[in-house]
């Protein structure tokens, strides 16, 4: 850890001068008549200057820097070698000694490993594999959805809306339960003469939480493309000799491209980064890039705060890279993906 | 003169991201005077307005309001009220409480607060309104609510930015109508935003025509109608033909292919300049007799007067009369000397500030 | 074909709806079984209501979603006025900030805000809970408020002015009315949200103070117990109660 240690008549330093700030800040208004209403921001720009530009820029340092706070790039090396800082903690004597007696780094367990860059890719599979069934399974949905003669349309697409903003965890744990050896799905299977499966704790019980938890994010943003798309424009497609399927993919397909995107970058981003699904149905058994990074924060034995940064870091990076992407082909979020 | 200017802008300079609005302005309005700022939107009328009612400040230059420098000060300590474009009513308030609104704010006993918004609301017909929401008003009224509104405040100095520019064009007539017959009741200085030339021409006491950012001419509705400084202006307000032509010497001019006798001199000789004829201002003689002859090319009937396009070989004519001659015939054209306005070309002509006043 | 469709769109809103119904179902369920039905009761809400654990949770969920809520409506009511008061550039990048806390995956927010409070040596707990509830709540007030402020005739405060008002007099007696159903769906959504988290709060807090989100979860870690359905679906249905609410407001304010 670095030295920086703010004692406890700090703290009411930093209250008292917010307050203080804010007291200021309504005597300016009072007082100064050429005042402007932008000065109304301030205390969020302060806000936001504390609470979240200098945390971002704090997963950076803590990437950068050693428990020591000395600069390293140990942390991304790491990254590819997952035993790279235990290997380095072994001083050399020791390691000759080691030798000496026969083991080798494979019997020490601190062999060249790749535990990160792994899961990683696992992770990215997992996300992909979610996104791409999520799209298969959520554009026939919006699309249905979107028919001007189906009435119900817009009333059944807050049920969509609703499990957006609703306790993934809650939702997860439902799953789970329904999931689980005693579960209702299994007394069913039981009861058709199937017999137990072995439902939860493994990678597809894993894949159907992600699907369940992400599915409405892509459902959504294509919805909402397609039903403000000028029905006129399918009309005069077929006007002009298209038939149902042409009209679909000449016309349709190519317009509902900015809800595509949105809701796979909607999609793409929750799946990379969830821990507690593939915790809870996954019992542990199924480690993604977000369990890993919870582990090195959270876990008590390991407190690799840096270790983690660098893999928050390399996530945030990704992340910005993939809306980066949907800026390019959304630009003016039509497809409504950012809520 | 002096203590007669209530209001005077002093070399106003304004621009916004690195665009110049309004360049170098001079400008005074006298008491109990209806000035109207007329120019196309974009021409830096209503920044005028806004900096005299204290919403934006110039970037140099003064804003002197009865001797005072008030550059400084903020709207809500300004004797100054003004009407807005959409008229800005409060929507959360009714009738009442929006012309009570600046009475409240002065402290004033509920009495007097009554008295005077039943006078306001029997001023703009609209008695009996005041418990209704301002919503539930058409747009006419809600209008009339924004003018007593600010009025019931007695300002020294109305400023009304395009008010009548959301009502349809009979309700426009009649507000004008009205507007004008307050002014004078009251007896307050009105400055007044429009780009309806015809609007500026019926209620104004002093005409301020801007464009680009500049004035162009300060006058009276007649002289300016009758007078215009330059192609510009003459353009703007009502139809012309506009000629380029030679000054050949003092009232003598040469366009459109035949000498023309004048009242304009001062030009120099050989001099180019541009000259205004009004449509009605030409009259239709026979060909013999004619300064110019041309073809009709095309006739329409206007209601009052018939507009004809006369092709005279090197110009193109448009004339207004009340006797109509058939299409194809050949006509001469004629304009007294008075009615020929013999004006700068644009490109050399400097807006001459206060050349009228 | 309209039939197969119809079919379709009910089995995949089935997939999303099963689960919760069967947990509600559950919950009110006499014997410990998830399988078998034995009779309809109230018993696990009781036990619910009996556990120290749980009540201790819930005040705290409670208190917190209260406070954030209150805070994060005043710091975004005057911001949102602020922001939509300035010029282009610094708009643009205010609203830029302003979404960085909405587009980031709660697990970068959570890291980020706990290495703040690592970094400071703040001690993780109710108080730093808090403050991040605050930090995502900000952003979603602006948002409810901002669609408001576009409505607004933006000369209404001007003419508060020419009419003589203070900036103050105008922003509390003209702009804040006008934008008042905009505040208050951005509060309730604050306030939802703050009930909703699990991902943030579990990095900013120890594991002394729970909120139920994270109670849940170190629960579940273990196995589903029943008072643990109950809770659920307690939670289940309030939060649908307010987003349907929040859902109605921000649908007719448009």
């Amino acid at each position: 850890m670095t030295n920086f240690k703010v004692p406890v008549w700090g703290y009411w330093i930093m209250g008292i001068g917010f307050v203080a700030f804010i007291a200021m800040l309504i005597a300016y208004i009072h007082k100064n008549r050429g005042f402007r209403r932008p000065v109304f921001a301030s205390p969020y720009v302060l806000w936001l200057i504390v609470f979240t530009v200098i945390p971002c820029f704090l997963v950076a340092y803590f990437s950068f820097t050693d428990p020591q706070g000395n600069f390293t790039l140990d942390n991304f090396k790491n990254f590819w070698d997952s035993n790279y800082n235990a290997r380095k903690a072994i001083a050399p004597e020791d390691l000759k000694m080691y030798q000496d007696m026969g083991l080798s780094l494979e019997d020490l367990g601190l062999a060249r490993d790749s535990i990160n860059i792994d899961t990683l890719v696992f992770s990215l599979w997992m996300a992909f594999l979610c996104t791409a069934i999520c799209l298969l399974l959520g554009y026939p949905a919006a699309h249905i959805m979107a028919d001007r003669e189906f009435k119900l349309g817009p009333t059944l697409v807050i049920l969509f809306v609703v499990p957006m903003w609703m306790n993934f965890l809650l939702r997860t744990i439902a799953l789970m339960s329904l999931l689980e050896d005693g579960g209702l799905l299994n007394t069913i299977f039981e009861w058709l003469g199937i017999g137990r499966q072995k439902l939860l704790n493994n990678i597809p019980a894993v894949q159907v939480g992600m699907i369940y938890n992400f599915l409405p994010f892509m459902v959504f943003p294509i919805y909402n493309v397609l039903n403000k798309m000028d029905y006129k424009l399918s009309e005069a497609a077929m006007d002009l000799g298209c038939n149902k399927w042409q009209v679909f993919y000449k016309v349709t397909l190519p317009l509902s491209v900015p809800g595509v995107v949105s809701g796979i970058t909607m999609v793409f981003m929750p799946a990379v980064t969830t821990f507690y699904i593939s915790r809870l149905l996954g019992g542990g058994k199924v480690q993604l890039f977000g369990d890993l990074i919870e582990a090195k924060f959270l876990s008590t034995s390991l407190n690799e705060w840096n270790v983690g940064s660098a893999l928050s870091l390399v996530m945030m990076i990704l992340i910005l890279l993939s809306l980066g992407l949907l800026n390019k082909v959304d630009p003016d979020n039509e497809g409504g993906g950012m809520v | 003169m002096e203590e007669q200017r209530l209001i005077s802008l002093e070399d106003i300079y304004k621009q916004y991201d690195g665009t110049t609005v309004l360049d170098h302005i001079n400008l005074y309005i006298r008491k109990k005077e209806f000035v109207t700022l007329l120019g196309p939107s974009g021409c830096g009328k209503t920044t005028t307005l806004r900096i005299i009612g204290g919403f934006e400040t110039a970037d140099s230059g003064r804003v002197i309001f009865d001797g005072q420098d008030i550059s400084g000060i903020p709207p809500y300590k300004r004797r100054v009220n003004t009407v807005f474009q959409k008229y800005a009513l409060f929507p959360h308030l009714n009738v009442r409480d929006n012309i009570a609104f600046g009475l409240k704010l002065k402290k004033m006993s509920k009495d007097e607060i009554d008295r005077k918004v039943d006078y306001m609301l029997d001023l703009v017909n609209l008695k009996g309104y005041g418990k209704r929401g301002v919503d539930s008003l058409s747009g006419g009224q809600q209008q009339r609510i924004a003018i007593a509104r600010a009025l019931v405040n007695e300002p020294e100095v109305l400023l009304l930015d395009e008010p009548l520019g959301a009502l349809d064009l009979k309700l426009r007539k009649e507000m004008q109508l009205e507007l004008k017959a307050m002014q004078q009741r009251l007896g307050i200085t009105f400055l007044y935003v429009t780009h309806d030339q015809e609007e500026a021409l019926t209620m104004s006491d002093t005409i301020v025509v801007m464009q680009g950012g500049r004035i162009l001419q300060i006058g009276t509705p007649k002289s300016i109608y009758d007078e215009p400084q330059n192609a510009f202006v003459a353009n703007f307000i009502g139809e012309s033909n506009i000629f380029p032509g030679t000054m050949i010497r003092d009232e003598l001019v040469h366009f459109c292919g035949a000498d023309f006798p004048c009242v304009d001199s001062g030009f120099g000789e050989d001099k180019p300049v541009d000259v205004v004829v009004r449509p009605e201002d030409v009259l239709l003689v026979g060909e013999d007799v004619g300064q110019v002859t041309g073809t009709i090319k095309s006739v329409l009937f206007k209601g009052v007067h018939y507009e004809m396009i006369i092709d005279a070989g090197h110009s193109i004519w448009k004339v207004h009369s009340t006797t109509m001659q058939p299409e194809g015939s050949r006509v001469g054209l004629a304009v007294v000397p008075f009615n020929i306005h013999i004006m700068h070309r644009m490109e050399e002509e400097k807006p001459r500030e206060e050349a009228k006043k | 074909m309209k039939f197969i469709k119809r079919f379709y769109l009910g089995l995949v809103l089935a997939f999303l709806y099963i689960p919760i119904v069967v947990l509600i179902v559950q919950s009110f369920n006499a014997g410990k079984s998830r399988a078998k039905w034995e009779g309809f009761s109230f018993r696990w809400y009781e036990e619910l209501f009996k556990d120290p654990n749980i009540m201790n949770s819930l005040i705290v969920t409670l208190a917190i979603a209260v406070l954030a809520a209150l805070f994060a409506t005043i710091i975004g009511t005057f911001a949102a006025i602020g922001i939509h008061a300035m010029k282009r550039r610094p708009q643009q990048l205010m609203l830029t900030l302003n979404n960085i806390p909405m587009t980031m995956p709660d697990i970068v927010t959570g890291i980020s805000l706990m290495l703040l409070f690592i970094f400071t040596q703040v001690e993780r707990g109710f108080v730093t809970m808090l403050l991040a509830h605050i930090t995502f709540d900000v952003p979603y007030v602006i948002l409810s408020i901002m669609p408001k402020l576009k409505q607004m005739n933006k000369n209404t405060y001007e003419a508060a002015l020419d009419l003589g008002a203070t900036p103050m007099y105008a922003l509390f007696h003209v702009i804040l009315p006008q934008v008042m159903p905009g505040v208050i769906t951005g509060a309730m959504l604050a306030f939802t949200l703050s009930l909703d988290d699990f991902t943030i709060s579990y990095f900013t807090t120890s594991p002394l103070v729970q909120n139920l989100s994270t109670l849940i979860y170190s629960q579940a870690r273990k196995g589903i117990k029943p008072t643990m359905n109950a809770l659920s679906a307690l939670m289940f249905v309030a939060l649908l109660l307010l987003l349907l609410v929040v859902n109605k407001r921000t649908a007719e304010e448009e």
